[in-house]
């Protein structure tokens, strides 16, 4: 057996932004084990529902993550509708779906810049993120703000969308959708992408689903497992079929999230045609009692939203399982065996929000 | 295959030379910025009411209002342009503009005065009071209560007032179509 050592990786990598710390065990240049640990950047936002109003805690759900900023929203105000029981209007169940499926888009965008980063392909990152400055105009015009959206309240949205927006909505996705296809290309077809990512980083199906990953890293080792089949927010509507790989591998992650991508603007598109007329929103009247538990796909994968309220207009908990947290324990079972080379790009393919699981 | 990535790759360094940079050269360039933007919040002082509804709603704390010196004040580092303020303000009296704010070393807050002679002008402010004779109970008031501080009763034709939650906007002395409620 060859002599055994420990690498530290992170809090501080070029490969993220965000604070994670690996303990990996290496014997040579193989990885046999990685003991993971978060904490660097806890800010207690789940303890803060108790000393703020429901209403105002959509401005504190939005601001847990920026990327996942408008799925959080969403799930928040979903739980507490659910508990007061309010039926929401079609129109701002639709401009729900639009825009969580924009800010898919851009979750996605970034990841592959940052994949792409991560691999030393620049021209490739920026031309991911050149990309995505288009679909942030889109918000910045649409909500007034390019990250931190603040649509979403309980009972409905705060802004409508009208016709013209629409349309620069459509025209949009049309124009990404045309640039997108070379970067596509590349990612999928060039061998300097291809030797980094096909055959690393393998998770067996078997393995995904008793670790119990979320999201892309689910569905690229073959399982057809997405939330949106629930239906909620206009989803029921649409036309949803999860995208799925049996790569099993990091390229099978990277494949499944350009799919997703086109998935995602035949549902903007599907959605803008749909759309009904009517109100955005509905007042709300009262403070929430009871509790209730909440699934969303987040671009990164299924996040859990748990409220109890007590009758007051404090909330007594809010709990947040985010899709990076499940992700942790198959990310440790998949960096087993690799080389200590591979592990940053291998981090990167669950596309971890560490803001969001530590919260 | 090794043929037409030459082209491509040639095609796109001469599109690349000629091109206009994806960048735009902020601060020489002046940045473009869309209707909706939430930027920065304004206030229109002398609309103001100081009822305090903003300072309550602000997730960060960002806003102090004081009645009694009139005043209101935002520290515009601890503003995190949510908008709440703008959408709970019962005298659309605040909105948010397009444009950030400058950058700086040091944390500063901005004051704002209520002009003098509002104060002097009668019928503001103070809680409001329903004249019996007149009101018919429509519980029109207590709807558009931005506190839900009225309860009226149809049936029983009672009206009451929550003291501690009325902010005193005179939002249901306008809202009243027979003109029964007075401040």
């Amino acid at each position: 057996m060859a002599k055994r050592s420990i690498v530290p990786f992170g809090p501080q990598h070029p490969v993220l932004p965000e604070p994670v710390h690996l303990d990996l065990v290496l014997e040579d240049e193989t990885v046999v084990g990685a003991i993971p640990s978060i904490g660097y950047v806890h800010r207690g936002l789940e303890k803060l529902v108790e000393k703020r109003d429901f209403k105002q805690y959509v401005y504190i759900a939005e601001r847990i993550c920026g990327i996942c900023s408008c799925g959080h929203g969403l799930g928040y105000c979903m739980a507490v509708e659910n508990v007061m029981g309010i039926e929401v209007p079609d129109r701002a169940k639709y401009l729900r779906t639009i825009w969580i499926e924009m800010s898919r888009v851009h979750s996605h965008l970034l990841w592959l810049g940052l994949l792409a980063d991560a691999m030393g392909f620049e021209s490739l990152f920026m031309e991911s993120w050149r990309l995505r400055e288009k679909i942030l105009d889109m918000f910045d015009e649409t909500t007034g703000g390019r990250i931190i959206h603040s649509v979403n309240q309980v009972g409905g949205v705060q802004k409508d969308m009208d016709s013209t927006m629409l349309n620069d909505v459509l025209r949009a996705v049309e124009d990404l959708q045309k640039e997108l296809k070379p970067v596509i290309d590349t990612f999928l077809q060039d061998y300097t992408v291809q030797s980094r990512l096909k055959g690393t980083g393998i998770l067996k199906r078997d393995d995904a689903i008793a670790m119990g990953a979320v999201g892309p890293m689910l569905r690229a080792s073959g399982e057809p497992y997405d939330v949106r089949m629930l239906g909620y927010a206009a989803y029921g509507d649409l036309s949803v079929e999860p995208v799925i790989s049996t790569g099993c591998d990091s390229y099978a992650r990277c494949e499944v999230r350009l799919k997703e991508l086109l998935q995602s603007f035949d549902l903007i598109r599907e959605a803008i045609g749909k759309i009904p007329e009517g109100p955005v929103s509905v007042p709300v009247k009262g403070n929430p009692s009871g509790e209730y538990f909440v699934r969303i796909e987040q671009p990164r994968g299924e996040a859990i939203y748990y409220i109890k309220g007590n009758g007051t207009k404090y909330l007594d908990r809010f709990r947040l399982r985010t899709p990076t947290t499940s992700n942790i324990p198959p990310m440790v079972e998949m960096l087993k065996g690799c080389q200590l080379a591979d592990v940053p790009i291998l981090i990167l393919t669950i596309d971890p929000c560490v803001s969001c699981t530590e919260r | 295959m090794e043929k037409t990535r030459l082209f491509t790759l040639a095609g796109r360094v001469l599109k690349n030379l000629f091109r206009k940079p994806a960048t735009v050269g902020y601060p020489y360039e002046p940045a473009r910025y869309p209707e909706r933007m939430r930027g920065h919040v304004e206030i229109r002082i002398e609309d103001c009411i100081t009822c305090g509804l903003c300072m309550r709603s602000c997730p960060s704390q960002a806003i102090q209002v004081d009645r009694k010196a009139g005043t209101w004040t935002i520290s515009r580092f601890d503003c995190v342009q949510c908008g709440s303020c703008v959408n709970v303000c019962p005298k659309k009296c605040l909105t948010m503009a397009s444009g950030y704010t400058a950058p700086g070393t040091a944390r500063t807050s901005e004051t704002y005065t209520k002009p003098q002679e509002e104060k002097t002008q009668p019928a503001q402010g103070g809680k409001p009071v329903v004249d019996k004779e007149k009101c018919v109970y429509c519980t029109l008031c207590a709807k558009k209560c931005p506190q839900e501080a009225i309860t009226v009763d149809r049936k029983e034709k009672t009206w009451s007032l929550d003291a501690e939650k009325c902010v005193e906007c005179g939002i249901c002395g306008e809202s009243c179509p027979k003109k029964a409620i007075s401040l």
